[in-house]
């Protein structure tokens, strides 16, 4: 990132290379239109390259990006509420991602199993599942406390486990949950 | 099921590959390489923080200076040092956050509606432990007045901290202008302090207090508007 904004191309694209796919998925499981997560990467990018001399090194870089992404991705959502004249909070966005999976079979659609909590929750799980990021990460980049997004976690899980073990769901094969 | 059990559910859930068009990562890094130049990263928050308090001293001691020191000569020394410094803490504080508001991933202590009662409270505190003259007059109009000038004072902070803190980049702009109205308002309190010799109870605890929150609220206000001219573009 330090070298990115000293200017050297290779880390730009290193870094395009490597962010890029997450954020993309983080916007997919939002939209769940491809075209709409595209265009959002690619407009996140432009104002990631606009406001780079906020990010100060040796600070943690992940929920920097995401704290972006996260401003374009409500931006857009507001817009496209204005259009259709459905203003709602982030809170009650649409349930995009598929229903929660039945029976007992293996899973492995994340959004799948997702489904069924706020969005608040879905995207602090998501941040820390699919981005690796951490407790303190997530809260910076969601601009919470701490305390806040252990609730939200420890709510999430409480969700979970109750509809896991309705659906009797397992891991699968390669699990091997009891 | 266990929240391990859970954990591990979803973490094979999540390794799951997600592939991105190699031409749309492509794309991306061709737009942004064509405008690819070294940029100077802003400074560390304390410097940032630092520069905020000195500029609403600087603003509130040149607002007391036009219209006089009247109040501080009427303060014994016993009363000067909590209000000031009580002033001093909260001006820290929330200079912070305001860094914080205008950096994107900074670390949030506290939510910015949380801070404003913290600091509306901690005001309220000390200038009832301070003034215990509870006879009012002229309440209103001496308060409007009182209400009026903090505010006006508020105004010229809040440009020129916007004007030290222009490089960053709100992420949620009401946040930020909440936070930052609320740090303007500080100044005006401060400037009320060094200027004005009601020390009716009432008086400092309603009108000099309902600086902060008015100022917040205005400044929550300009975020919306720039928010929603922003969207508008």
């Amino acid at each position: 990132m330090a070298r990115y904004q000293a200017g050297d191309f290779a880390a730009a694209t290193a870094l395009v290379e490597r962010i890029g796919p997450q954020l993309h998925r983080f916007f997919i499981a939002q939209f769940s239109s491809r075209a709409d997560a595209d265009d959002l990467l690619q407009e996140t990018w432009l104002r990631i390259h606009r406001v780079r001399h906020t990010y100060r090194p040796g600070e943690p870089v992940l929920p920097w990006f995401y704290a972006i992404a996260r401003r374009v991705r409500i931006d857009h959502y507001r817009k496209a509420s204005r259009t259709t004249a459905r203003e709602r909070s982030l809170e009650e966005l649409p349930n995009v991602a598929a229903t929660f999976p039945r029976g007992d079979g293996e899973v492995d659609d994340l959004e799948a199993l997702l489904a069924p909590l706020s969005e608040s929750q879905r995207e602090v799980i998501r941040m820390m599942k699919v981005a690796g990021m951490s407790l303190e990460e997530v809260a910076r980049a969601t601009s919470c406390s701490v305390g806040s997004v252990k609730q939200k976690v420890h709510r999430a899980y409480q969700n979970l486990r109750e509809k896991m073990s309705v659906m009797g769901l397992k891991k699968g094969p390669s699990g091997g949950l009891p | 099921m266990k929240d391990e059990e859970v954990d591990e559910v979803l973490e094979k859930a999540s390794r799951v590959a997600h592939e991105v068009e190699p031409a749309l990562l492509e794309r991306v890094a061709h737009s942004i390489h064509a405008s690819l130049r070294p940029v100077r990263p802003l400074p560390p928050t304390w410097v940032l923080t630092g520069g905020l308090v000195v500029i609403c001293a600087a603003v509130a001691v040149a607002g007391a200076a036009r219209t006089g020191f009247h109040g501080i000569a009427k303060l014994s020394l016993w009363e000067r040092v909590p209000i000031f410094s009580t002033l001093g803490i909260l001006a820290w504080v929330a200079g912070k956050e305001f860094v914080g508001e205008l950096i994107p991933g900074s670390r949030h202590r506290v939510r910015p509606g949380v801070l404003l009662i913290i600091v509306s409270v901690a005001l309220l505190a000390v200038f009832a432990l301070l003034f215990r003259n509870y006879r009012t007059e002229h309440f209103i109009s001496a308060g409007i007045a009182c209400l009026l000038t903090g505010l006006l004072l508020a105004i010229p902070a809040a440009f020129l901290s916007w004007l030290l803190l222009r490089r960053g980049f709100a992420v949620n702009s009401v946040s930020a202008g909440l936070v930052g109205g609320a740090l303007a308002g500080l100044c005006g309190v401060t400037m009320l302090e060094l200027h004005c010799v009601n020390f009716e109870a009432l008086h400092v605890l309603v009108w000099h207090t309902a600086v902060v929150p008015v100022s917040a609220a205005a400044g929550a206000l300009v975020g919306w508007a720039l928010r929603s001219r922003s969207k508008l573009a």
